[in-house]
Formats: structure tokens, C-alpha cells, sequence
């Protein structure tokens, strides 16, 4: 299934028909990835594609359930972190883990510093091997003495990058490094990669920025549900069938949107601002519309969603309900003028897992259900199996600990929770991610009703068909900014993907 | 069909062995010491459990949350004198005093209850703080005085009868059926559960995680001043060190009745359970001859052993 | 040895200068300028016979404060370390009374005190029961342990040789020396050792420690066994300075430490502190406590004081965190 063609030298790292499943989510399915020696290979994918936990268990951190991993063409069994390391495998996460209290040269050394002759620490030995490391990579601007806690992001990072070094890694693996790094720091470390590539050491890149992958990997996977879906020569391929390969999806049973009349605006966003990640937004939303907003991970989506939703209040702007000037400062604020959102994470934010269902079902409608504080628990009851049957939750009773149950009944109900409050905007969040085909179907096939009844409709989706299938409307984030919107005539999967991405589409590998 | 009232099964399940255990105990002590199973002693010991029962009410509530309340013992040591004092040194009428102790201990719980919510300050560090300064409060007002001579109608509270049950009994009592309903059936209660179950979900759900907590927390100052009244009242003076040691007492009892030391489950029959376990296991003790002192490593060896318990159940569970 | 001076020489032996953060040298500070100004108040605070005082009889709360730096750092608490020492100092002095040889009895309570420590964190780190719980079921059981024990009993006639803190070594007095020794070796052994290392790491995030080879339950049971020798130490320290041993805790004691270890710089939430702080911090409230008595203030009034400093170092320390996590880049 791969589609480069057979290289003469035996890569340096090979995955082969990786398996992994937690409990109750298949999180790889037969994913196969190599990486050749001095080979950038990038492995691109949405959140929930499966790619930190291949990494995990290339790093020796989890162990696949089916599947082999071969270092040199060798079959290789990673019973713990040590013995990747071993092996010359080291990642570097995105949470970087030095210590701030150390230095340089004790960071890089942390657990395997050189010893003297009675088990103490050699420090000159120490000191002289971290500058050696430095020197190797021409970094001259850190010295070997200097406290890790008073660097900056890029400069802590690149103590990282020499402790994978100081390990004799041959294979590195970067976990969206430029994520916090100034265009500066991405230069360095460009630098560093190449210096690196021409030593021989093999680099798995993990990025969702296209212009990044296009400027310094020579090969991309792309990840999508857990599945391995292609290998490009970066030089062979561009953007838009990029974003095509991680976010399309085979044409599945998506409810087109019937046309309902739309209405009056529910929601006015004007200038909403909170930091760090909503930057400036403006939009609308009418009555039996359904407006999806479309972005990369990172866009800021979740958290506008959430400004809105009053988790985390708006610093500045002006949000009006209905024509009205409103200020929401608390989920409960919101709930009350009418707003509902159904999280992005699930099993975090939009289910108590150890609950039964029929809690869970009234858990954003106790007001209503009760008098006097005393809840109506028969009315609870009739609620929850009114809900069950209505969305279809499959479950043996009410009574079922909501833990138990599949992904898409999990969401069935969080959203049948929040509808039980009739509200006016209804902000869905990945709303079929991680769900059955039959599930999603039916979630679809809600929401148009819903809209049909004249609710409001904002819809975050990483999935451009089901963007562009529902969407009266598609708006485009980008960077905590709204950048586009497209009318239902115009929203074709290229120019919402240019959109995404930034510029025009057209990516400029730099020299 | 007619809906019928549920509680999980498994927490059924805990209850009714707790009981069981307690009603073996009970007949073993009273078959052990003669004088055990008199009404005499039975009420006396209801009398002597109040205080520690008053304070495990709202600490139920707190742990469900997963959070829990150190400084209670303190908050009772600074009631107390404030009783007295206000009384002795203020002038102000019993009654006023009592009220203002009342209220010193409701404040007192309400500063745990702001801080934890407003600066998230974890409850575990915020009241041992507490406890110090609380602590030390009572010392520094009362300057290790005592104050006595309280009018006669002031210890009906503590060393009275109605209809033959001590009153502060009768009092725990009333209060703890209304804790039970509260924590069983009401919007509250409910949201207690999801606190202690997954407090970020129970905020993207609209419930009022934040208010929630400070009432809570202002509960169990407020609980810890009756307790102090009460107290008072039984012993007829008010000394700078009462209350000491009642949060292994009040803790204890809520995990030995059931309430998960990480929060999300637990009720209020359990944790009367485990108060009843408490008074007994000290009762026995005391009638078998050992003194007072060491009933303390008794309750420290339960409280251990209970949460152990409960934790390998747990994880047998999973 | 005045205050100065010994500030001087810690500074001096625990390395270099430059990586003193900004909480000892405020502590150092603080200790100079409360000495000053109550000095100016009632000049015979600043008697070298008062000083000399307050350092020998507090001295021991430092050297506990040592070892529950490291367990908080590590990111538990121990509340059972008064009642801990009590026990201890209760037995050595039974020992020395029954006559057993006195390097035995010098050697016991650091014995005991290791094994009830450890026992402790294996509980904690293997069996995952909160230290809180664990710690607060263990203090009672050691406090209700020694009164039906000893029943109370005061331990009179311990022999000369027992007096461990009367010694001089090279002219300063042992408590002195034992303080600062173990201050320093502490500090040292935290800053550079893996081990020692390896407690910064569990407390600052021990699912990062984890991947690279740090062993948190391993390190969480290491500490507490340490801070079981310290209090050993410390119980050593204490009893062998007093003519009577009361079989009781020392009242408050576990506050006193914890606030020594917390306005130390000790961050209750983990990973960030040192041994210097704390004791620097044990000398400042010590000297408080004393500075109370000499400006007229009521002593009852002390734990009130000392209630108030914890209360304002946790809140502050907290703001503190989040202020600089609100400010750091977010993914």
C-alpha cells in the first residue's frame, strides 16, 4: 500500500501493521511508516489520527497489540521508554521535559551523566561533553553552564535536541516542535535538522503545518481515524492533496441540508477578543442556519466556542443574543440565555463517565426538573428514556454507568443533555469525531431537524465533507482569526482548504 | 411504571455490610460488658458522638467533592472562645454571643471556601493554613484563659433531655435526615456528586461548581461552631484547645462509612454508619479499661485500614 | 556565633552564590532586619546570651524542616512528624535511663525513625492512599501509642553522657553543627545527585519523570525514609538538650515544621524549593516567636503569627504560579 518506490538501504526505523486499541477506541489500525537514514519524514494527521500514539509506541511507552517494529531491519520489542533509548529512538514531546532548576550540561546529561572513579559525577567530564554536543551543532549563543529555567522556548528546545544527541539517537522524533517557537527559533532549528539529516540520523517530523513540511521533510505520511492513508515524496505532491488525504472521508450517508427558511440572527459576534488564542472574531448566526467553521488544530475554534459559552469570558468585543447586548460570564449565564454547547472532548468535558445515563441526560437540566431544589425524579426518569429513544442511545437501561457505553452514544448523549433545554444556539464541537458511521448519520440527520425547528447551528468540524455537506455557511479560522467565509455555492474543498492553510494555496519550499 | 427510588448498586451493597458489621459489634460489646446495651449508656454515648457528628455532616459533603477540611478541630477551638469571650470580655448577652460564634465559625469556613474557589488554592494545603491560624486565633484571644459560669439554661443544650434524648441528639438528628435528603435528592446534592466525579464536565454542564463549594466549605465552619456550642454546653466551661484532634475523629468517620477518600461517591447514612462505628469502637474500649489516649490509635489504625480497603475494592472494580 | 555570621557561612559553603534565589536571600533579610529592628526596640533581644538561645533550642525544627522539604518537594505532605519525634525522643531517653550503652541510644530513634517513615511512603507510593491520610491515621497512632505507653510519665535522671546537644565541635555547639550539616549536605546532595534530582522531578511532574527513567514510587519511598533520619536527628537534637523528657508531642511541632518548610520557599504544589530556605525560614520563625516575648506581645499570640505567615506564603505562592503559567504560551 505504500506508494514510494523500494529504496536500496534498509530504513533506519520500520512500523509494520501497527495495531493499538484502548478501551473503547481503536486508536491504530494496521498503520505501517519507515524512516531512511538522513531522511526528514513527516508524519501529518488531525488530532485523534492516531499519531501520538504511534509515537508512543515507537518511543517504547506503549506497547502495540499486533504489529512489528524493526530498527536496522531487525525485529525490536519495547518492553519500556529505556529500551527505545537504547535502541537509538528519542522523541521530543511537545511538554518539554527538562528541569529548570539544572543547567545545560545537567539537563542534557539527566540520568546518564559521566561518573568518576567512585560513582560521583565527573562535572568537567560533563561540562566538556556538553560543549562538544553544542560545538557539533555550531550553537554558539548557549554555554554548557547556563540555567535551562532562564531560556527561552527555542533554546530549551534545542537542550532537548542535544540530549537525544547525548543518547547516540539515530532516529529523532519531534512532536510539533515549532508550536511555541518564534520564526527565528524555526529557523535554528531548521538548521539543526539539516545538520542532522547529513549526519545520517533519521527524523520522524510531526506537524500539521503544510508550509513547514513542504520546507524541510523529504517524505509525508498521512494518518487519518487510526488508518494509515498515504506516502508522498514531499517533492511529488502539494497542498490541497494534503489536506484532502487527512481530512476527506469516503462519501458516507451525510444528510444533505434541506433548505429551511433561515430567520432572524440568534447570534452577533462582533470584535470578541480573549487571550491568547482568540485573537478577533466577528460572525453571525441565524435562526435554522447552520454555519460550520472550518480550521487546522491550533485555530482557536474550541476556545472562541468556549468565550461564547462562558467557560472563558470575553475580554473585549460584543456579543449580542437575539438583538440584545448580552455578557456571558459563566456556563450557567449562558445556559440561561439559551446558548448550548457540546464539547470537543468527551470524556472530559462533556460526560461524567461515572454516572449513569439518566444522570448524565439531566445533568444540564436539573432547574427544570425540580422544585423547590427537590429533583423530580420521575420526571428525570421519563426525560433520560425519552432521550434514549429519541437519539437512539443503544444501552441496556438508564441505569448503565455512561462509562460503558460507545463513542457515539457517549455523544448521543451529551448532546440529547444539552437539547433537553430547548436552546436557541446550539455550538457543536467535533461532533461526530471518533464516532460509527451509523452514529454520525443520525447526528446529521438531528441537526437538520433541529435547524429545521429554527435553531441556530455552529458547527466546529476538522471534516471538510461533512463542512461542506451541512453548512448553510462555511467560515474559515485561522490563527485565532477569522479569515473566510463561503456561501454554500462557493465552499469547495480547495478553496476551503487554501483557506485553512493560509496565502494562496501556493507553498514555497525555502532554499 | 411507578419509578422507584435507586441508589447504585454497589453502594447498597457497602452500606448494608457496614451495618451488618456494626449491628455483629453491637452485640458482641453487649454481650462482653453488661452495661453496654443499657438505654442509659446508649443515650449517653449518642450524647458524646454529636459533635464529632455534627462536623462529619457538611465533611461528607466536602470529601464528595474530593476536597476535605482540616481546620474544622480549630474552627471549633476559635468558637468556642469566641462564645466565651464575647460573653465574658464583650458583654454581649448569651444569646448574641452564642449567635456570634455561630457566625466566627460560618466566616471562618466562607474564608476556606473563598480562597479554595477564587485563587484555587488546593483544599488539602488552604485548610492545614487555616488550621494554624485558627489555632492560633483562639490562643491569642482567650491568652489560655477559661471562662465558666454559665447561666443554668445554657447547658439544656449540651447536658439535657427531651422526652429522655439528649437535645443535641435530637438536634444531629434532625440534621442529619436533612443533609441525607439534601444530598440524595436535591439539585445539590447532585451536583456534589459531579464535582467529585469530574468537575470539569460538571462546569461545561452549567452547574454552579464555584457556589457550590463555598456553601459547602461556609457549612462545615458553621457546623464546627455548633459543634462548639454544644460542646460548651456539655462540659459548662470554654478552654483554648477544644476541638483539638476532632478532623481525624470527623474524617475517619466519613471514610469508614463509605465515602471514597477521591471523591464522587458516598452518602450521609454511610457516613452515620462509620460515626456509630467510631463511638462504639470508643465506647468498648473505654469499657474494657483502656484509657482515653489511646483510643486515638485505634481511629488511626481504622482510618488507614479503611481506606485501603476501600481503595483495593476499587481498583478490583476497574 | 551571632545570626550574621552563621547566615554568612551557610551562604558560603552551600556553593555559589549566584544560584541563591530570591527567597532565601529575602529570608536572610528578613532574619537580619527583624534582628535590627526589635534590637532597636528592646536592645536585650540582640544579647548573645538570647541569640545563642533561640538557635540551640530551635535548631531541631530546623533539621526536621530538612527532610519535610524534601517530602514536600516531592510533592506529598507528612503531618505525623511532631508526633514522630516525640516517640522518639521518648525512647532514646527511656533507653538511656535503662542504661543501655548511650551510642545506642543516639542511634535507635534515627533507626526507628527511618522505617516508620519509609513504611509510611510505601503506603503512599505502592498501595496510591493519599499522604494526607495516611500521615494524619499515622499521628494519631503515634500520639495515642506514647501516652498509653509511658502513661504520661516523665523521664528524669538521664545520665551526663546522654546530653548529646551539650557538646562542643570545634568551639560551636552541637545542635549548631547538626543543624547546619545537615542543611548543607542536604542542600548539596539535592543539587547534584540523581537521586536528589529525581525528587525534584517526581514533585514536578512525575509522568515527565517517569519517561526519562526517574522512578517515582521508588523516590517517593526514598524521601520519606530520609525524612525519617532527619527527624530522627532532630528528635536527637531536642531530647538531648532537655534534663526532663515529657512522653508527650511537642505541641504543634508538625505545623511548625511544615510553615518553616512552606515560607522556606517550598512550593506546596511540588518541585521547587530547597533545604536552605526552609532553614533559614525555621531561624525567622524562631525568632519571631522570640521577638514576641521582647516587644510585650502576649507568647500566646505566636501560633497566631505563625498561622498568619503560612497562610500568606501558600496564597502567595499559588498567585505566584499561576501568574507566571497564565503568561507562558499556551498551545
Amino acid at each position: 500500500m505504500t506508494d514510494q518506490a523500494p529504496s536500496a538501504a534498509v530504513p533506519l526505523l520500520q512500523v509494520r501493521d501497527i495495531e493499538k486499541t484502548f478501551p473503547g477506541v481503536k486508536a491504530l489500525s494496521g498503520v505501517s511508516f519507515e524512516v531512511r537514514a538522513g531522511e526528514v519524514h513527516a508524519l501529518l494527521g488531525e488530532n485523534g489520527a492516531g499519531k501520538s500514539t504511534l509515537i508512543k509506541i515507537v518511543s517504547g511507552v506503549y506497547r502495540p497489540d499486533s504489529g512489528a517494529i524493526l530498527v536496522d531491519g531487525r525485529e525490536r520489542h519495547f518492553a519500556t521508554p529505556d529500551d527505545a533509548k537504547r535502541a537509538g529512538v528519542a522523541t521530543i514531546y511537545q511538554e518539554l521535559l527538562l528541569f529548570p532548576e539544572l543547567t545545560v550540561a545537567e539537563n542534557i546529561f539527566l540520568g546518564h551523566a559521566p561518573r568518576g572513579r567512585i560513582g560521583r559525577i565527573d562535572w568537567a567530564a560533563m561540562r566538556a561533553k556538553a560543549e562538544e554536543l553544542l560545538a557539533s551543532l555550531e550553537i554558539d549563543d548557549l554555554a554548557a553552564d547556563m540555567i535551562v529555567g532562564s531560556l527561552s522556548v527555542g533554546n530549551r528546545q534545542r537542550v532537548e535536541i542535544l540530549r537525544a544527541l547525548s543518547h547516540d539517537a539515530r532516529i529523532l522524533i519531534m512532536d510539533e516542535p515549532t508550536a511555541a517557537l518564534t520564526e527565528s527559533d524555526v529557523t535554528r532549528l531548521f538548521d539543526i535538522v539539516r545538520r542532522l539529516k547529513a549526519r545520517g540520523v533519521g527524523i520522524v517530523y510531526i506537524s500539521h503545518r503544510l508550509d513547514e513540511i513542504f520546507a524541510i521533510a523529504d517524505r509525508v505520511t498521512v494518518l487519518r481515524d487510526g488508518a494509515y492513508v498515504g506516502a508522498r515524496e514531499v517533492a511529488d505532491t502539494n497542498a490541497s492533496e494534503l489536506v484532502q488525504m487527512m481530512v476527506g472521508r469516503r462519501i458516507e450517508n451525510l444528510f444533505p441540508k434541506t433548505d429551511v427558511p433561515i430567520g432572524p440572527p440568534i447570534l452577533e459576534a462582533r470584535d470578541v477578543v480573549r487571550r491568547p488564542m482568540t485573537k478577533s472574531v466577528s460572525l453571525t448566526v441565524r435562526a435554522g442556519e447552520i454555519v460550520g467553521l472550518a480550521g487546522l488544530v491550533g485555530s482557536g475554534r474550541s476556545e472562541f466556542a468556549q468565550t461564547i459559552f462562558g467557560v472563558t469570558p470575553a475580554e473585549s468585543g460584543e456579543i449580542r443574543l437575539l438583538g440584545t447586548a448580552v455578557k456571558i460570564e459563566s456556563p450557567e449565564s449562558a445556559r440561561a440565555k439559551g446558548i448550548a454547547y457540546v464539547p470537543e472532548d468527551r470524556g472530559v468535558q462533556g460526560l461524567v463517565r461515572a454516572m449513569s445515563v439518566l444522570h448524565n441526560f439531566s445533568l444540564a437540566a436539573l432547574n427544570g426538573l425540580s422544585h423547590w431544589g427537590f429533583i423530580d425524579r420521575g420526571a428525570e426518569r421519563r426525560m433520560a428514556e425519552r432521550g434514549v429513544e429519541r437519539f437512539s442511545v443503544r444501552t441496556s437501561s438508564v441505569d448503565e454507568v455512561a462509562g460503558r457505553l460507545s463513542g457515539g452514544n457517549q455523544q448521543k448523549i451529551v448532546l440529547g443533555k444539552w437539547l433537553a433545554n430547548n436552546p436557541k444556539l446550539l455550538i457543536l464541537d467535533e461532533p461526530t469525531r471518533g464516532i460509527d458511521v451509523g452514529a454520525k448519520a443520525e447526528i446529521h440527520r438531528l441537526m437538520g431537524e433541529l435547524a429545521a425547528a429554527g435553531v441556530a447551528i455552529l458547527m466546529i468540524s476538522s471534516e471538510l465533507p461533512e463542512v461542506l455537506g451541512m453548512s448553510d455557511r462555511v467560515l474559515v479560522m485561522r490563527e485565532g482569526r477569522l479569515v473566510a467565509e463561503f456561501d454554500r455555492a462557493h465552499a469547495t474543498s480547495e478553496a476551503v482548504g487554501a483557506a485553512m492553510m493560509g496565502g494562496d494555496g501556493q507553498v514555497e519550499k525555502a532554499a | 411504571m411507578k419509578p422507584v427510588r435507586r441508589m447504585p448498586r454497589w453502594l447498597a451493597r457497602h452500606e448494608t455490610l457496614l451495618a451488618a458489621i456494626l449491628a455483629i459489634a453491637l452485640i458482641v460489646l453487649g454481650a462482653f460488658a453488661q452495661v453496654f446495651l443499657t438505654p442509659d449508656n446508649l443515650l449517653n454515648q449518642g450524647r458524646l458522638m454529636t459533635e464529632i457528628g455534627l462536623i462529619a455532616l457538611p465533611m461528607t459533603f466536602i470529601i464528595i467533592t474530593g476536597g476535605i477540611d482540616l481546620s474544622v478541630g480549630a474552627i471549633v477551638g476559635l468558637c468556642a472562645i469566641m462564645l466565651g469571650y464575647s460573653w465574658n470580655t464583650f458583654g454581649f448577652p448569651l444569646p448574641l454571643a452564642i449567635l456570634f460564634a455561630l457566625g466566627v465559625g460560618a466566616l471562618a469556613g466562607f474564608m476556606n471556601g473563598l480562597i479554595i474557589t477564587r485563587l484555587k488554592v488546593p483544599p488539602l494545603i488552604m485548610t492545614i493554613a487555616t488550621l494554624a491560624l485558627y489555632r492560633g486565633l483562639a490562643e491569642g484571644v482567650s491568652q489560655a484563659h477559661s471562662v465558666r459560669g454559665y447561666p443554668d439554661w445554657f447547658y439544656v443544650l449540651g447536658q439535657g433531655s427531651v422526652f429522655g434524648v439528649p437535645t443535641q441528639l435530637l438536634i444531629l438528628i434532625i440534621l442529619i435526615v436533612v443533609a441525607g435528603v439534601a444530598l440524595d435528592r436535591t439539585t445539590f446534592g447532585r451536583t456534589l456528586y459531579a464535582i467529585g466525579a469530574n468537575e470539569t464536565a460538571a462546569r461545561f454542564s452549567a452547574l454552579p461548581v464555584d457556589r457550590t463549594k463555598l456553601i459547602i466549605y461556609t457549612l462545615s465552619g458553621l457546623a464546627s461552631g455548633l459543634a462548639a456550642f454544644v460542646l460548651v454546653s456539655r462540659v459548662t466551661t470554654t478552654r483554648m484547645d477544644m476541638g483539638m484532634g476532632y478532623e481525624l475523629d470527623v474524617i475517619a468517620a466519613v471514610v469508614l462509612g463509605g465515602t471514597s477518600i477521591f471523591g464522587g461517591s458516598g452518602t450521609i447514612w454511610g457516613t452515620v454508619i462509620g460515626l456509630v462505628m467510631i463511638q462504639l469502637l470508643k465506647n468498648g474500649l473505654a469499657l474494657t479499661g483502656v484509657k482515653g489516649d489511646a483510643t486515638i490509635v485505634v481511629i488511626g489504625v481504622a482510618l488507614i485500614l479503611s481506606v485501603l480497603i476501600a481503595s483495593s475494592l476499587q481498583r478490583r472494580r476497574e | 556565633m551571632s545570626a550574621t555570621t552563621f547566615v554568612a557561612v551557610t551562604t558560603a559553603r552551600s556553593g555559589t552564590l549566584r544560584r541563591f534565589a530570591s527567597q532565601e536571600a529575602l529570608l536572610a533579610v528578613a532574619v537580619i532586619g527583624l534582628a535590627i529592628v526589635v534590637g532597636f526596640i528592646n536592645p536585650r533581644f540582640l544579647a548573645a546570651r538570647n541569640l545563642s538561645d533561640l538557635l540551640l533550642g530551635n535548631a531541631y525544627i530546623a533539621v526536621a524542616a530538612v527532610g519535610m522539604s524534601m517530602v514536600i518537594v516531592s510533592g506529598n505532605i507528612d503531618i505525623s512528624v511532631g508526633a514522630l519525634i516525640g516517640v522518639l525522643a521518648t525512647l532514646s531517653g527511656s533507653m538511656a535511663v535503662a542504661g543501655i550503652p548511650i551510642a545506642l541510644c543516639w542511634l535507635t530513634p534515627l533507626i526507628f525513625g527511618v522505617a516508620v517513615m519509609a513504611a509510611q511512603g510505601a503506603v503512599v507510593a505502592y498501595l496510591r492512599i493519599p499522604a494526607i491520610v495516611v500521615t494524619l491515621g499515622m499521628m494519631s497512632i503515634l500520639k495515642g501509642g506514647l501516652i498509653s505507653v509511658t502513661g504520661g510519665k516523665w523521664i528524669t535522671d538521664l545520665p551526663q553522657k546522654f546530653h548529646l546537644a551539650d557538646l562542643n565541635l570545634f568551639g560551636a555547639p552541637m545542635p549548631v553543627v547538626i543543624m547546619v550539616v545537615a542543611t548543607v549536605l542536604a542542600a548539596l546532595w539535592m543539587r547534584y545527585s540523581a537521586a536528589g534530582r529525581a525528587i525534584y522531578a517526581t514533585g514536578g511532574n512525575a509522568e515527565a519523570a517517569r519517561l526519562c527513567g526517574v522512578n517515582p514510587r521508588r523516590t517517593v519511598v526514598m524521601v520519606f525514609a530520609l525524612h525519617g533520619l532527619f527527624a530522627g536527628l532532630a528528635a536527637l537534637v531536642y531530647a538531648t538538650q532537655l534534663r526532663v523528657i515529657q512522653s508527650t508531642t511537642p505541641a504543634g511541632l508538625e505545623l511548625t515544621v511544615i510553615t518553616a518548610s512552606v515560607v522556606g520557599g517550598v512550593s506546596i504544589l511540588g518541585g521547587v524549593g530547597t533545604v536552605v530556605g526552609s532553614t533559614l525560614a525555621a531561624i525567622l520563625i524562631a525568632e519571631i516567636t522570640s521577638a514576641l516575648v521582647f516587644i510585650n506581645v502576649s507568647p500566646y499570640w505566636t501560633d497566631a503569627v505563625r498561622g498568619a505567615l503560612i497562610l500568606a506564603t501558600v496564597i502567595a505562592d499559588i498567585v505566584r504560579r499561576q501568574r507566571r503559567a497564565a503568561r507562558a504560551w499556551k498551545r
